[in-house]
Protein backbone atom coordinates (compact mmCIF):
# COMPACT_ATOMS: atom_id res chain seq x y z
CA UNK A 1 0.00 0.00 0.00
CA UNK A 2 2.45 2.31 0.81
CA UNK A 3 4.35 1.80 -2.05
CA UNK A 4 1.14 2.30 -4.26
CA UNK A 5 0.92 5.75 -2.34
CA UNK A 6 4.72 6.32 -2.87
CA UNK A 7 4.82 5.57 -6.61
CA UNK A 8 1.24 7.24 -7.06
CA UNK A 9 3.47 10.59 -5.71
CA UNK A 10 6.08 9.84 -7.98
CA UNK A 11 3.83 9.98 -11.12
CA UNK A 12 2.17 13.00 -9.76
CA UNK A 13 5.62 14.74 -9.25
CA UNK A 14 6.30 14.08 -13.21
CA UNK A 15 9.45 12.25 -11.95
CA UNK A 16 10.37 8.50 -13.19
CA UNK A 17 11.35 6.23 -10.16
CA UNK A 18 15.01 6.39 -11.14
CA UNK A 19 14.90 10.04 -10.56
CA UNK A 20 14.96 9.25 -6.94
CA UNK A 21 18.71 7.69 -7.03
CA UNK A 22 20.58 10.11 -4.21
CA UNK A 23 23.77 11.85 -6.67
CA UNK A 24 25.27 13.81 -3.95
CA UNK A 25 25.13 13.27 -0.06
CA UNK A 26 25.03 16.06 2.17
CA UNK A 27 26.56 15.81 5.89
CA UNK A 28 25.80 17.78 8.61
CA UNK A 29 28.44 17.38 11.29
CA UNK A 30 29.56 19.73 13.74
CA UNK A 31 26.45 22.19 12.79
CA UNK A 32 27.96 22.40 9.44
CA UNK A 33 27.29 21.21 6.14
CA UNK A 34 29.47 19.20 4.27
CA UNK A 35 29.74 20.90 1.14
CA UNK A 36 29.30 24.71 1.05
CA UNK A 37 27.94 24.58 -2.61
CA UNK A 38 27.28 21.82 -5.11
CA UNK A 39 25.76 21.18 -8.11
CA UNK A 40 22.68 18.52 -9.43
CA UNK A 41 20.49 18.28 -12.17
CA UNK A 42 16.93 19.08 -12.22
CA UNK A 43 15.28 16.05 -11.09
CA UNK A 44 18.16 14.59 -9.43
CA UNK A 45 18.08 13.74 -5.42
CA UNK A 46 20.31 15.10 -2.77
CA UNK A 47 20.51 13.48 0.32
CA UNK A 48 20.56 14.97 3.58
CA UNK A 49 22.11 12.98 6.33
CA UNK A 50 22.16 14.23 9.69
CA UNK A 51 24.99 12.35 11.57
CA UNK A 52 25.56 14.67 13.90
CA UNK A 53 24.41 14.72 17.67
CA UNK A 54 21.73 16.62 17.43
CA UNK A 55 18.08 17.38 15.50
CA UNK A 56 18.32 19.35 12.15
CA UNK A 57 15.86 21.58 10.33
CA UNK A 58 17.02 21.70 7.13
CA UNK A 59 14.89 23.81 4.48
CA UNK A 60 15.04 26.34 1.57
CA UNK A 61 12.87 29.15 1.10
CA UNK A 62 14.08 29.35 -2.85
CA UNK A 63 11.33 29.68 -5.72
CA UNK A 64 10.25 26.42 -7.58
CA UNK A 65 12.32 24.48 -5.16
CA UNK A 66 10.77 25.25 -1.67
CA UNK A 67 11.38 21.96 1.09
CA UNK A 68 11.47 21.77 4.57
CA UNK A 69 12.24 18.42 6.50
CA UNK A 70 10.88 18.89 9.57
CA UNK A 71 12.74 18.64 12.77
CA UNK A 72 15.08 15.41 11.35
CA UNK A 73 16.76 13.58 14.06
CA UNK A 74 20.50 12.02 14.21
CA UNK A 75 21.00 8.91 12.17
CA UNK A 76 18.12 9.98 9.88
CA UNK A 77 18.61 10.85 6.49
CA UNK A 78 16.13 12.46 3.49
CA UNK A 79 16.58 12.47 -0.11
CA UNK A 80 15.27 15.84 -1.69
CA UNK A 81 14.83 16.18 -5.39
CA UNK A 82 14.98 19.74 -7.20
CA UNK A 83 12.56 20.31 -10.12
CA UNK A 84 13.75 24.12 -11.04
CA UNK A 85 16.32 25.23 -12.27
CA UNK A 86 18.67 27.82 -10.63
CA UNK A 87 20.14 28.32 -7.15
CA UNK A 88 18.63 27.19 -3.84
CA UNK A 89 19.65 28.76 -0.80
CA UNK A 90 19.58 25.52 1.90
CA UNK A 91 19.64 26.44 5.49
CA UNK A 92 18.81 24.83 8.71
CA UNK A 93 16.09 26.76 10.62
CA UNK A 94 17.59 25.61 14.13
CA UNK A 95 21.31 26.72 13.58
CA UNK A 96 21.80 29.73 11.57
CA UNK A 97 25.44 29.13 11.01
CA UNK A 98 24.80 26.51 8.33
CA UNK A 99 24.06 27.49 4.60
CA UNK A 100 24.39 25.96 1.35
CA UNK A 101 23.97 26.48 -2.27
CA UNK A 102 22.45 23.72 -4.47
CA UNK A 103 22.84 24.91 -8.14
CA UNK A 104 20.66 23.11 -10.26
CA UNK A 105 21.07 22.90 -13.63
CA UNK A 106 18.76 21.94 -17.00
CA UNK B 1 30.16 30.00 -14.41
CA UNK B 2 29.64 33.36 -12.99
CA UNK B 3 32.16 35.87 -11.17
CA UNK B 4 32.77 35.79 -7.98
CA UNK B 5 32.02 39.06 -6.67
CA UNK B 6 28.37 38.68 -8.06
CA UNK B 7 28.45 35.06 -6.83
CA UNK B 8 29.27 36.06 -3.57
CA UNK B 9 26.91 38.71 -3.62
CA UNK B 10 24.02 36.54 -4.13
CA UNK B 11 25.16 34.30 -1.33
CA UNK B 12 25.01 36.99 0.66
CA UNK B 13 21.52 38.23 -0.56
CA UNK B 14 20.55 35.05 0.04
CA UNK B 15 21.82 34.30 3.48
CA UNK B 16 20.15 37.78 4.57
CA UNK B 17 16.98 36.67 2.91
CA UNK B 18 17.25 33.67 5.08
CA UNK B 19 17.89 35.19 8.02
CA UNK B 20 15.23 37.95 7.54
CA UNK B 21 12.60 35.59 6.07
CA UNK B 22 8.93 36.67 6.65
CA UNK B 23 10.27 40.32 6.50
CA UNK B 24 10.35 39.33 2.81
CA UNK B 25 6.82 37.57 2.51
CA UNK B 26 8.15 34.12 3.35
CA UNK B 27 5.13 33.69 5.09
CA UNK B 28 3.27 33.33 1.77
CA UNK B 29 5.32 30.36 0.32
CA UNK B 30 4.26 27.20 0.80
CA UNK B 31 6.80 24.62 1.10
CA UNK B 32 6.85 21.30 -0.94
CA UNK B 33 7.64 22.28 -4.39
CA UNK B 34 10.85 20.30 -4.21
CA UNK B 35 10.15 16.30 -3.83
CA UNK B 36 10.83 15.22 -0.10
CA UNK B 37 10.97 12.00 -0.18
CA UNK B 38 10.43 9.62 2.93
CA UNK B 39 13.06 9.72 6.19
CA UNK B 40 15.38 6.54 6.25
CA UNK B 41 17.19 5.31 9.33
CA UNK B 42 21.29 5.47 8.46
CA UNK B 43 24.09 4.28 10.16
CA UNK B 44 26.68 7.28 11.47
CA UNK B 45 29.65 7.06 13.73
CA UNK B 46 29.04 10.18 16.29
CA UNK B 47 32.20 11.63 17.06
CA UNK B 48 32.88 12.36 21.28
CA UNK B 49 35.85 13.93 22.61
CA UNK B 50 38.13 11.55 23.23
CA UNK B 51 39.05 12.90 26.74
CA UNK B 52 38.26 15.31 29.11
CA UNK B 53 41.08 17.29 27.71
CA UNK B 54 39.58 17.08 24.67
CA UNK B 55 36.82 17.99 25.75
CA UNK B 56 38.18 21.25 27.58
CA UNK B 57 39.56 22.20 24.10
CA UNK B 58 36.58 22.93 22.71
CA UNK B 59 36.01 25.55 25.02
CA UNK B 60 39.23 27.51 24.54
CA UNK B 61 39.29 31.15 24.55
CA UNK B 62 39.82 32.57 21.17
CA UNK B 63 42.64 34.70 20.03
CA UNK B 64 41.70 37.70 18.75
CA UNK B 65 37.96 39.68 18.50
CA UNK B 66 36.18 38.97 14.93
CA UNK B 67 35.73 42.55 12.41
CA UNK B 68 34.03 42.26 9.63
CA UNK B 69 35.56 43.05 6.20
CA UNK B 70 33.45 45.70 5.56
CA UNK B 71 33.54 47.67 9.43
CA UNK B 72 37.34 46.99 10.44
CA UNK B 73 38.20 47.92 13.66
CA UNK B 74 40.01 50.99 14.41
CA UNK B 75 40.74 52.95 17.43
CA UNK B 76 39.03 56.33 16.73
CA UNK B 77 36.00 54.22 15.58
CA UNK B 78 35.35 52.39 18.72
CA UNK B 79 35.77 55.69 20.80
CA UNK B 80 33.13 57.02 18.72
CA UNK B 81 31.08 54.48 19.25
CA UNK B 82 31.51 54.43 22.72
CA UNK B 83 30.82 57.96 23.04
CA UNK B 84 27.32 57.15 20.84
CA UNK B 85 26.78 53.64 23.09
CA UNK B 86 26.68 55.86 26.00
CA UNK B 87 24.89 59.42 24.77
CA UNK B 88 21.09 59.33 25.90
CA UNK B 89 20.90 61.98 23.01
CA UNK B 90 20.37 59.35 20.81
CA UNK B 91 16.64 58.76 21.84
CA UNK B 92 14.01 60.93 21.52
CA UNK B 93 13.27 61.96 24.84
CA UNK B 94 17.05 62.39 25.59
CA UNK B 95 16.57 60.14 28.17
CA UNK B 96 17.79 56.45 27.36
CA UNK B 97 21.50 55.29 25.49
CA UNK B 98 22.05 52.22 24.86
CA UNK B 99 23.35 51.95 27.84
CA UNK B 100 20.20 51.97 29.45
CA UNK B 101 19.13 48.65 28.52
CA UNK B 102 22.74 47.14 27.88
CA UNK B 103 24.59 48.23 31.23
CA UNK B 104 28.45 47.45 32.28
CA UNK B 105 26.57 47.16 35.94
CA UNK B 106 24.06 44.32 35.11
CA UNK B 107 26.53 42.15 33.08
CA UNK B 108 25.47 44.67 29.92
CA UNK B 109 21.87 43.90 30.35
CA UNK B 110 19.77 45.69 32.63
CA UNK B 111 19.05 43.40 35.26
CA UNK B 112 14.81 43.88 34.47
CA UNK B 113 12.61 40.97 33.33
CA UNK B 114 11.38 42.60 30.51
CA UNK B 115 12.50 45.78 29.21
CA UNK B 116 11.91 49.29 29.59
CA UNK B 117 11.42 51.87 26.76
CA UNK B 118 10.20 55.26 25.57
CA UNK B 119 7.78 56.88 28.32
CA UNK B 120 8.68 53.66 30.65
CA UNK B 121 6.70 51.40 28.73
CA UNK B 122 7.48 47.82 29.51
CA UNK B 123 8.76 45.87 26.58
CA UNK B 124 7.74 42.22 25.73
CA UNK B 125 11.25 40.40 25.90
CA UNK B 126 14.01 40.43 28.53
CA UNK B 127 17.09 42.99 27.48
CA UNK B 128 19.76 40.29 26.58
CA UNK B 129 23.21 41.43 27.17
CA UNK B 130 26.22 42.80 24.49
CA UNK B 131 28.86 40.49 25.86
CA UNK B 132 30.84 38.88 23.15
CA UNK B 133 28.42 39.76 20.38
CA UNK B 134 31.28 40.04 18.13
CA UNK B 135 30.84 36.19 17.44
CA UNK B 136 27.15 36.16 17.16
CA UNK B 137 25.59 34.94 13.76
CA UNK B 138 22.23 36.54 14.06
CA UNK B 139 20.83 39.09 16.75
CA UNK B 140 17.79 39.88 18.72
CA UNK B 141 15.89 36.89 20.79
CA UNK B 142 14.10 36.10 17.24
CA UNK B 143 17.30 36.02 14.99
CA UNK B 144 15.26 39.34 13.08
CA UNK B 145 18.65 41.60 12.11
CA UNK B 146 21.61 39.97 10.32
CA UNK B 147 24.54 41.89 11.81
CA UNK B 148 25.33 43.97 14.59
CA UNK B 149 25.28 47.24 12.57
CA UNK B 150 21.75 46.30 11.57
CA UNK B 151 20.98 46.13 15.63
CA UNK B 152 22.86 49.22 16.35
CA UNK B 153 20.10 50.94 14.73
CA UNK B 154 17.25 48.81 15.58
CA UNK B 155 16.55 49.95 18.89
CA UNK B 156 17.15 53.40 18.39
CA UNK B 157 14.08 53.44 15.96
CA UNK B 158 11.78 51.97 17.21
CA UNK B 159 8.49 53.78 18.25
CA UNK B 160 8.66 51.78 21.46
CA UNK B 161 12.25 51.56 22.45
CA UNK B 162 14.06 54.95 21.59
CA UNK B 163 11.52 56.27 19.59
CA UNK B 164 13.70 58.58 17.65
CA UNK B 165 13.89 59.04 13.43
CA UNK B 166 17.49 58.44 11.77
CA UNK B 167 17.16 61.43 9.93
CA UNK B 168 15.98 63.35 13.36
CA UNK B 169 18.71 62.00 15.07
CA UNK B 170 21.45 62.63 12.71
CA UNK B 171 20.56 66.58 12.55
CA UNK B 172 20.57 66.63 16.29
CA UNK B 173 24.44 65.29 16.48
CA UNK B 174 25.53 67.26 13.78
CA UNK B 175 24.14 70.34 16.05
CA UNK B 176 26.27 69.01 18.77
CA UNK B 177 29.93 70.86 17.44
CA UNK B 178 32.42 68.00 18.98
CA UNK B 179 30.93 64.92 17.04
CA UNK B 180 31.66 66.36 13.64
CA UNK B 181 35.25 65.80 14.04
CA UNK B 182 35.25 62.31 15.33
CA UNK B 183 33.27 61.19 12.55
CA UNK B 184 35.34 62.75 10.63
CA UNK B 185 38.38 60.83 11.93
CA UNK B 186 36.54 57.99 12.21
CA UNK B 187 34.85 58.16 8.50
CA UNK B 188 36.92 60.43 6.47
CA UNK B 189 34.95 61.91 3.46
CA UNK B 190 32.16 59.95 4.41
CA UNK B 191 30.09 62.95 6.66
CA UNK B 192 28.28 62.30 9.49
CA UNK B 193 25.73 59.36 7.97
CA UNK B 194 23.58 57.17 9.95
CA UNK B 195 25.65 53.90 8.63
CA UNK B 196 28.57 55.65 9.81
CA UNK B 197 26.91 55.57 13.45
CA UNK B 198 25.92 52.11 13.18
CA UNK B 199 29.12 50.92 12.02
CA UNK B 200 30.82 52.96 15.08
CA UNK B 201 28.50 51.97 17.69
CA UNK B 202 29.10 47.95 16.11
CA UNK B 203 32.25 48.64 16.57
CA UNK B 204 32.29 49.41 20.27
CA UNK B 205 29.84 46.74 20.95
CA UNK B 206 32.18 44.22 19.21
CA UNK B 207 35.05 44.74 22.29
CA UNK B 208 33.03 44.42 24.94
CA UNK B 209 34.02 40.72 25.50
CA UNK B 210 34.58 38.70 29.07
CA UNK B 211 36.69 38.95 30.76
CA UNK B 212 39.13 35.53 31.47
CA UNK B 213 36.96 33.39 34.27
CA UNK B 214 38.07 30.93 36.74
CA UNK B 215 36.65 28.15 33.98
CA UNK B 216 39.52 29.45 31.92
CA UNK B 217 42.35 28.79 34.10
CA UNK B 218 40.97 25.63 34.70
CA UNK B 219 40.76 24.86 30.98
CA UNK B 220 44.04 25.76 30.45
CA UNK B 221 45.43 23.43 33.21
CA UNK B 222 45.24 25.12 36.24
CA UNK B 223 43.60 22.40 38.38
CA UNK B 224 42.53 24.96 41.53
CA UNK B 225 41.11 27.41 39.76
CA UNK B 226 37.38 25.59 40.55
CA UNK B 227 35.55 24.00 42.83
CA UNK B 228 35.43 20.18 42.37
CA UNK B 229 31.44 20.55 42.25
CA UNK B 230 31.88 22.57 39.66
CA UNK B 231 34.41 20.28 37.66
CA UNK B 232 31.51 17.59 38.37
CA UNK B 233 28.77 19.99 36.78
CA UNK B 234 30.99 20.28 33.84
CA UNK B 235 30.40 16.73 33.10
CA UNK B 236 26.67 16.64 33.90
CA UNK B 237 26.51 19.68 31.29
CA UNK B 238 28.29 18.12 28.82
CA UNK B 239 26.56 15.22 29.43
CA UNK B 240 23.42 13.46 31.46
CA UNK B 241 21.98 17.31 30.98
CA UNK B 242 23.07 17.72 27.86
CA UNK B 243 23.18 21.48 27.92
CA UNK B 244 26.06 21.50 25.62
CA UNK B 245 23.61 20.01 22.65
CA UNK B 246 23.19 23.84 22.46
CA UNK B 247 25.52 26.17 24.50
CA UNK B 248 28.51 25.02 23.28
CA UNK B 249 32.22 26.19 22.47
CA UNK B 250 33.91 29.05 24.78
CA UNK B 251 30.78 31.63 24.26
CA UNK B 252 28.28 28.49 25.29
CA UNK B 253 26.14 28.86 22.50
CA UNK B 254 25.61 27.77 19.18
CA UNK B 255 23.72 30.92 18.24
CA UNK B 256 20.90 28.39 17.48
CA UNK B 257 16.96 28.79 17.67
CA UNK B 258 15.12 26.40 20.20
CA UNK B 259 11.73 26.10 21.73
CA UNK B 260 12.69 25.35 25.54
CA UNK B 261 8.64 25.33 26.35
CA UNK B 262 8.72 28.23 28.33
CA UNK B 263 5.00 29.03 28.86
CA UNK B 264 4.64 32.07 26.35
CA UNK B 265 2.29 33.14 23.87
CA UNK B 266 5.45 34.68 22.00
CA UNK B 267 6.55 33.03 18.83
CA UNK B 268 9.86 34.50 19.19
CA UNK B 269 11.24 33.28 15.85
CA UNK B 270 7.96 31.35 14.43
CA UNK B 271 6.98 35.04 13.21
CA UNK B 272 9.89 35.14 10.46
CA UNK B 273 9.16 31.42 9.42
CA UNK B 274 5.37 30.58 9.92
CA UNK B 275 5.91 27.23 7.83
CA UNK B 276 8.34 25.77 10.15
CA UNK B 277 6.60 23.62 13.73
CA UNK B 278 10.20 24.20 15.30
CA UNK B 279 10.29 27.34 15.58
CA UNK B 280 7.04 28.32 16.92
CA UNK B 281 7.91 30.07 20.36
CA UNK B 282 11.88 29.43 19.20
CA UNK B 283 14.24 31.84 20.85
CA UNK B 284 18.09 32.22 20.21
CA UNK B 285 20.27 30.22 22.36
CA UNK B 286 22.04 32.93 24.39
CA UNK B 287 25.70 32.68 25.63
CA UNK B 288 26.82 31.72 29.73
CA UNK B 289 29.38 34.45 29.58
CA UNK B 290 28.99 36.50 33.01
CA UNK B 291 25.72 34.36 33.48
CA UNK B 292 25.78 35.55 37.52
CA UNK B 293 25.42 38.88 36.51
CA UNK B 294 22.70 38.51 34.00
CA UNK B 295 19.49 37.47 36.22
CA UNK B 296 16.61 37.33 35.34
CA UNK B 297 16.87 34.92 32.76
CA UNK B 298 14.89 33.57 29.56
CA UNK B 299 13.64 35.57 27.00
CA UNK B 300 11.03 36.95 28.96
CA UNK B 301 12.99 36.87 32.17
CA UNK B 302 10.49 34.92 33.66
CA UNK B 303 13.04 32.71 35.77
CA UNK B 304 14.95 34.73 38.57
CA UNK B 305 17.89 32.48 39.64
CA UNK B 306 20.10 29.51 38.00
CA UNK B 307 17.92 27.12 40.07
CA UNK B 308 15.24 27.93 38.85
CA UNK B 309 16.78 27.54 34.98
CA UNK B 310 17.77 24.03 36.00
CA UNK B 311 14.88 22.96 37.58
CA UNK B 312 12.99 24.22 34.35
CA UNK B 313 15.53 22.14 32.09
CA UNK B 314 15.04 18.97 34.65
CA UNK B 315 10.98 19.48 34.37
CA UNK B 316 11.92 19.50 30.61
CA UNK B 317 9.02 22.60 29.70
CA UNK B 318 5.53 22.61 27.56
CA UNK B 319 5.51 20.07 25.66
CA UNK B 320 3.87 21.20 22.52
CA UNK B 321 4.55 20.37 19.18
CA UNK B 322 7.19 22.88 18.48
CA UNK B 323 9.02 22.20 21.68
CA UNK B 324 13.26 21.00 20.71
CA UNK B 325 13.57 17.48 20.44
CA UNK B 326 16.06 17.66 22.90
CA UNK B 327 13.81 18.76 25.56
CA UNK B 328 12.31 15.92 27.75
CA UNK B 329 12.47 15.38 31.63
CA UNK B 330 16.33 14.63 32.70
CA UNK B 331 15.91 13.05 36.23
CA UNK B 332 18.76 15.22 37.91
CA UNK B 333 19.43 14.59 41.12
CA UNK B 334 19.66 17.30 43.67
CA UNK B 335 23.84 16.92 43.73
CA UNK B 336 23.92 17.29 39.97
CA UNK B 337 21.75 20.41 39.95
CA UNK B 338 23.74 22.27 42.52
CA UNK B 339 26.95 20.56 40.79
CA UNK B 340 25.42 22.43 37.55
CA UNK B 341 25.10 25.70 39.69
CA UNK B 342 28.64 25.75 40.52
CA UNK B 343 29.98 25.58 37.24
CA UNK B 344 28.35 28.12 35.43
CA UNK B 345 29.17 30.09 38.35
CA UNK B 346 32.74 29.60 36.95
CA UNK B 347 32.09 31.25 34.05
CA UNK B 348 31.85 34.66 35.12
CA UNK B 349 34.82 36.84 35.58
CA UNK B 350 35.88 39.98 37.57
CA UNK B 351 35.03 42.19 35.07
CA UNK B 352 37.06 45.62 34.97
CA UNK B 353 34.69 48.57 35.71
CA UNK B 354 33.62 50.56 32.53
CA UNK B 355 34.39 54.22 32.67
CA UNK B 356 31.57 56.21 31.12
CA UNK B 357 32.71 58.43 28.45
CA UNK B 358 32.71 62.34 28.66
CA UNK B 359 30.05 63.05 26.25
CA UNK B 360 30.74 65.86 23.35
CA UNK B 361 28.95 69.01 24.00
Amino acid sequence: MRTIALFTCVIVAGFSVGAYAATEVIHQQGRAFSSETISVKKGEAVTFLNDDTVPHNIMSASKGNEFNLGSQAPGTSTDVTFKEAGDVQVICAIHPRMKMMVKVTD
Amino acid sequence: MPELGSYRSRILAGTIASAALGVLGFSTIGFGAAVVGESRKAEITQKAPSSLDALKAQYRRPASIPFPKDNPYTPDKAALGKKLYFDTRLSVSSAQSCASCHSPGFGWGDGLAVGVGHGMAKLGRHSPTIVNAAWSAIFMWDGRLPTLEDQALGPIQSPGEMNMKLDDLMARLASIPEYKPMFDASFPGQGMTAKALAQAIATYERTVVSERAPFDAWIEGNEKAIPEAAKRGFAVFNGKAQCAACHEGWNFTNEGFQDIGLPSTDIGRGEYLPGVIKMQHAFKTPGLREINRRSPFMHDGSLATLEAVIDHYDHGGVDRPSRSDLMRPLGLTAQEKADLVAFLKTLTSELEPTAVPVLPR
